[in-house]
């Protein structure tokens, strides 16, 4: 069968994948320099911040295909709208766990009620409840009529998390500054831009590689056992 | 003009509907209150209340005995359409499907706003905090208005489910948190003395959030009851 067979295009983004993310680590961890004030924790940022965007990104992906579904009605677009909410709710995940690892020593606690840390928590909640919602569903069509749904009013939270920083008053460091935000700055040397950048490049390279996997997983199920779904 | 009227009246008779089963059964409203006047109770022991609370307690206290007392009436709202198939006959109705969101969001938003307001004397009596105040019920009802609208749209949806009894909360709880989020926080600065003006951006967080919701019932209801 046709679809058994996995697209070249997707061979070499797994090489690629594999390849720059290791390269990516021995960036971060032998490249930058080491922040003067935080200390080698602060590495844990280049990551941080590149599974936020990751998570976010997917979480929009996941809201416009659903769109696209429910213009088209076309059983892939669903496919790719849960397959990248799954991957970006991974994302997420790492973002809060990292971002923990890094808040124990800095702010001497895992965990506070900041706007920004309430918010993507919040996030993370409404896509874990999609999971929950399309596990109740009977049949693929109610799956991904309500699922796209779901998602379309689930990505609010995305820009919420977003901007809270900006909105709100915080604790939070402001990385992308364009003005505002009463969150401490963080003004970062040539090096650990250059490396925050090259982890943002690997990390939406990953997302693509896992969606699509993702992806080819709900289409072979589909087309190996259509009536179950 | 004409498509107007019909249309509003359209939504009228869903509400008025709606208002009906509950005057002549008379089960939504009184089991709400008594749920969140049990939950108003509760807190006092599980938290350890002292009877001169401090405004933020109050406000939190009366936003979260609501939040859970709204979806017993919301759950049931929905579920009473299910019942004889009553939703099939809804939808039969040659008037666009949103009318019957705007309906049965109407009537969920006059429900829990009466507990609401049902609830501020007794929170004010238990808990020696002044809640009766114009804004603040100003606060109250348009935090209720987005908060049901929210509710009858994802009641819709869990009703399709398997789980149907217990999913309503775990879809509208996280979604609807930004929104509670603000709606303490406008209450508790009206408690501690600010005024409607001072907590303005709280305000409009909660009025974009309940029109939000409502577009968002006008798109996608029609879709997610189409069979």
């Amino acid at each position: 069968m046709n679809v058994l067979k996995k697209p070249i295009l997707l061979v070499i983004l797994d090489i690629l994948t594999l390849v720059l993310v290791p390269a990516a680590v021995v960036l971060v961890v032998f490249f930058t320099p080491v922040e003067a004030v935080m200390g080698p924790v602060q590495k844990v940022f280049y990551f941080h911040v590149s599974a936020a965007w990751a998570g976010m990104l997917c979480f929009i992906i996941g809201a416009v295909t659903g769109g696209a579904y429910l213009l088209t009605r076309r059983l892939h677009w669903d496919w790719l709208s849960t397959s990248s909410i799954e991957v970006g709710l991974v994302f997420a995940l790492i973002a809060i766990l990292s971002g923990m690892i890094w808040a124990r020593p800095i702010w001497n606690t895992w965990w506070v009620w900041d706007p920004r840390l309430t918010t993507t928590a919040i996030m993370t909640l409404v896509y874990l409840a999609y999971f929950i919602l399309r596990s109740g569903l009977n049949t693929q069509e109610t799956r991904a009529r309500l699922g796209a749904v779901y998602a379309i009013v689930a990505v609010l939270t995305v820009p919420l998390t977003f901007f809270s920083i900006r909105l709100f008053r915080t604790i939070h460091p402001v990385v992308i500054a364009t003005g505002g935000g009463d969150g401490p700055a963080f003004n970062m040397s040539p090096r650990m831009l250059t490396a925050l950048f090259a982890s943002l490049f690997v990390f939406t390279l990953m997302l693509i590689d896992l969606v699509w996997h993702r992806y080819r997983l709900a289409q072979l199920q589909y087309e190996t056992s259509p009536e179950v779904n | 003009m004409t498509g107007v009227l019909a249309y509003l009246a359209a939504v009228w008779q869903v509400f008025r509907k709606d208002i009906q089963v509950e005057w002549r059964g008379r089960q939504g409203i009184p089991v709400m209150l008594v749920f969140a006047l049990m939950i108003v109770f509760l807190f006092n022991f599980a938290l350890q209340l002292s009877p001169d609370l401090q405004a933020g307690l109050a406000a939190g206290l009366l936003w979260v005995s609501l939040a859970f007392a709204s979806t017993l009436g919301l759950n049931r709202s929905i579920s009473l359409e299910r019942e004889n198939n009553a939703l099939d006959g809804l939808l039969l109705a040659p008037v666009d499907r949103s009318a019957v969101f705007f309906g049965k969001a109407l009537g969920n938003f006059c429900f829990t706003s009466l507990v609401g307001l049902l609830l501020l004397p007794i929170v004010s009596l238990f808990y020696q905090q002044n809640l009766l105040r114009l804004p603040l019920a100003a606060v109250l009802l348009l935090g209720v208005a987005a908060y049901t609208s929210l509710g009858t749209l994802l009641s819709a949806l869990s009703i399709q489910a398997r789980t149907r009894d217990i999913l309503l909360p775990v879809l509208l709880f996280p979604l609807a948190l930004p929104i509670l989020i603000a709606a303490v926080e406008a209450t508790r600065g009206l408690l501690s003395g600010q005024t409607l003006a001072e907590l303005s951006s709280w305000v409009y967080l909660i009025l974009a959030g309940a029109l939000l919701f409502n577009a968002a019932g006008l798109l996608f209801f029609e879709i997610i009851l189409e069979e």
